[in-house]
């Protein structure tokens, strides 16, 4: 009974993370690029410096009409969002946030690799909206959206490949526990390269070409209305989530800090976390989109080669160690 | 010297995150009134008293937005036997803000200055007839009118006050004038008396 | 719960009294079959992708509930990930028509039959036999976690995975090699128009600087027709050039 319970308690402490996280992001989003442009941003919604705007934003997506083209498929084009946003609510399960057996939702032993899966899978979901919306810019967007995973899986896991090397584990909390602070500049390439194609999955500008609204509209969600999209959109923001909790966790140490590492380590991960999704935030004010073939070539020939030079820097230095 | 590699992209995110820092630009105008230059050009507003309902402004407005009604009244003679003289007083004068496009051509036209631009902006209506705003309004907007502006140091005085001036000073050398003269004359006199 | 299932595998009753597990291990394996024959009967060509999808996701929890973890996340990260994803890609690129595709029904289909049943019979043989007089050590850590096959597949299996690395570089190479060669053959028909096939006598200054594609044999063909003439008239047609640029 008290397994249930505490499984149960996990698994609803997971959701509402997942469901204020996703928020969070989006709120400061608004304002940090509205600062950024000069603006002031949302500033109505919930009286104090517009703190409601997403909820008001909800509740508008859910009044909306749940429009479906004459011409879609009718079941894919529906089951589409919930596809796109239910591997990220996965990952999420297995993020350690803590030093501590109890802060992580369920340990995972080869949690690089079901973190890379079933991120993968996500992608599937805008693959199925592009093409099941009969509309030429969603499949334009949906074939943007599977050349960008083709492109940039392989930096990914080659970059995670290279932690996991210098850990000796593919385990989450096993690279936490073995992480030193001279990891950061060890590993500093790997970051980069992770940390870019992991923005690159997630379609976030400057990346966004398979949604770049100036060329095909929306992409893959140019039919989309009320809920469905709004499942796109967390499904996007929950990505950001997961992509800096990842960041952080493999690369930048997670809940290690300069001290207080002993009951406040979730309080690092938070943190670094957020100080991430600052820099997504950031990078999208700041730079232009990247053309459809200016994408590729960063994937193949910058990154990917980085991500080899970073395998090779790993395993020199790991068998110097020994 | 070639430029360090990435310093570009360095520069990017330099410029947006000053632009964080910085005070925003965005008015929050129904809170917070914007500050206006004083010469805006926001409503015309209507000085009665100077109008003589020559009708040149309703002649000159490009769109037709003015209109005036008037009625001329029997004035009694300035002199008793004199003639009896007539006079246009205003009945209604109205501009129909739909209609105008705020060229100013009325108020430049004005010879008696009788019309001003005033920096009153919120004056908009759910239905496009209420837009057509009669002399009580225009004449209360008179009110915002602010005051002529301060002359540059050394520029020439205006015209007004230079006139004003010149029968001024020309009615003080007259009296001086007089005075001298009489005081001449008295002393003339003095210098006869004894003689 | 991933351990409690392994536990539960490792320790469960016997055949005929199922245990969850089995119970479970049978549904999904229905389902994945199910998903397998309407990818290969439907009509519909992205249908059959994304029933693809079920199957191959339905084999990977075949595998985890097998307690073999590492490769269920792998064939999720491969195939799913993956291999879909470039199919969805081809399909979308090539014609994926919302409905019915008539013509997609191969006409063939007791040689397809005949083939597919040739080589499961073929696969179950073979594992069957290979198989026949192995015994798998329960006690021991469970057989199929990360770090077991992580030991097997680079203690015992050390030769074959580099021989197949090798296979998989040499399909990589070979793929550049090819579209290399198709880039290098459309290049002549392109470039060789305008610009080399000009009159001899005409210099072309603007083109004999701007392709740096084959510089030798513009050098070398230049000073040989106009050695003596050329230089000086050749050299009054650089500074409006550089203006140009």
């Amino acid at each position: 009974m008290n397994d249930v319970l505490d499984v149960a308690l996990r698994l609803l402490l997971v959701f509402v993370l997942f469901l204020v996280l996703p928020l969070l992001v989006g709120q400061t989003e608004h304002k940090v690029m509205a600062h950024m442009q000069g603006r002031l941003g949302p500033m109505y919604a919930g009286g104090f410096h517009g703190w409601a705007q997403l909820v008001a934003d909800g509740v508008k997506f859910a009044q909306k009409e749940d429009i479906v083209p004459a011409g879609a498929d009718r079941r894919i084009f529906q089951l589409a969002p919930a596809l796109a946003l239910l591997p990220y609510l996965l990952v999420l399960l297995v993020i350690p946030i803590g030093p501590s057996e109890s802060a992580v939702g369920q340990h995972i032993d080869a949690g690089i690799f079901y973190v890379l899966a079933v991120m993968g899978v996500g992608v599937l979901g805008s693959l199925m909206a592009g093409w099941a919306s009969a509309n030429k810019f969603s499949l334009l967007g949906g074939l943007r959206t599977a050349a960008q995973l083709l492109a940039y899986e392989l930096p990914m896991l080659l970059a995670a490949a290279s932690v996991a090397m210098a850990a000796g584990t593919v385990s989450l909390g096993g690279i936490l526990n073995a992480w030193e602070w001279w990891w950061l500049p060890w590993q500093i390439i790997g970051a980069l390269v992770f940390f870019t194609a992991g923005l690159a999955e997630l379609q976030r500008p400057p990346f966004d070409a398979p949604i770049a609204d100036s060329e095909i509209i929306f992409g893959a969600y140019t039919e989309y209305t009320g809920l469905r999209f709004a499942l796109f959109l967390l499904a996007e923001y929950a990505g950001i989530v997961i992509v800096c909790g990842l960041t952080t966790v493999l690369f930048l140490g997670g809940w290690h800090g300069p001290w207080g590492a002993d009951g406040l380590g979730w309080v690092w991960t938070l943190l670094k976390t957020a100080v991430l999704a600052f820099v997504v935030i950031w990078l999208r004010v700041s730079y232009p989109r990247l053309r459809e073939d200016q994408l590729q070539k960063l994937s193949w020939t910058v990154l990917i080669p980085l991500a080899l030079a970073q395998i090779a820097l790993t395993g020199i230095v790991k068998v110097a160690i020994q | 010297m070639a430029p360090i590699p990435g310093s570009g992209l360095a520069k990017g995110l330099a410029v947006t995150l000053r632009t964080m820092t910085k005070k925003t630009v965005t008015a929050q105008y129904p809170e917070t009134q914007p500050e206006l230059p004083p010469r805006t050009r926001g409503v015309i507003g209507l000085f009665e008293e100077n109008c003589t309902v020559c009708m040149l402004c309703a002649r000159e407005c490009p769109d037709w937005c003015i209109y005036i009604d008037s009625h001329k009244e029997t004035m009694p003679p300035a002199a008793p036997g004199g003639r009896e003289r007539s006079r246009n007083v205003l009945d209604r004068f109205a501009i129909d803000f739909s209609l105008c496009m705020y060229c100013g051509i009325c108020i430049e036209v004005c010879p008696f200055d009788a019309l001003f631009w005033s920096p009153e902006f919120e004056y908009a209506e759910t239905d496009i007839h209420e837009l057509t705003h009669e002399r009580d309004k225009l004449r209360e907007w008179m009110w915002t009118v602010p005051e002529p502006p301060a002359l540059d140091p050394g520029a020439e005085e205006p015209k007004e006050i230079a006139a004003a001036r010149k029968t001024a000073d020309k009615l003080e050398a007259q009296q001086a004038a007089e005075a001298e003269a009489a005081r001449g004359q008295q002393t003339a006199r003095e210098q006869e008396g004894p003689a | 719960m991933i351990t409690t299932t392994s536990v539960l595998a490792a320790t469960g009753p016997g055949f005929l009294s199922p245990s969850g597990v089995e119970i479970a291990f049978l549904l999904v394996g229905v389902v994945t079959l199910g998903a397998a024959v309407i990818t290969v009967t439907t009509k519909q060509l992205v249908h059959a992708a994304l029933w693809l999808v079920v199957a191959l996701g339905g084999l990977a929890v075949e595998y985890l509930l097998l307690t073999a973890e590492f490769i269920a996340w792998v064939q999720v990260l491969i195939y799913v990930g993956s291999v879909v994803v470039l199919l969805l890609f081809g399909l979308m690129l090539t014609r994926a028509p919302i409905g019915r595709s008539p013509d997609a029904d191969s006409g063939n289909r007791p040689v397809a039959l005949a083939v597919a049943v040739a080589a499961g019979a073929a696969l179950v043989w073979v594992v069957v036999d290979a198989f026949r007089h192995t015994w798998i050590d329960l006690e021991g850590p469970v057989q199929g976690s990360t770090e077991v096959t992580g030991r097997i597949l680079f203690q015992h299996w050390v030769l074959p995975f580099e021989a197949l690395s090798v296979l998989l570089l040499a399909a990589l190479v070979g793929a550049i090699v090819l579209s290399r060669k198709n880039a290098a053959a459309a290049e002549p028909g392109t470039t060789g128009g305008p610009g080399s096939a000009g009159e001899p006598g005409r210099p072309n200054p603007g083109r004999r600087t701007r392709t740096p594609g084959r510089p030798a044999k513009e050098t070398r063909s230049r000073p040989a027709q106009e050695a003596p003439g050329r230089p000086p008239t050749a050299d009054p047609s650089e500074p409006p050039q550089k203006e140009q640029r």
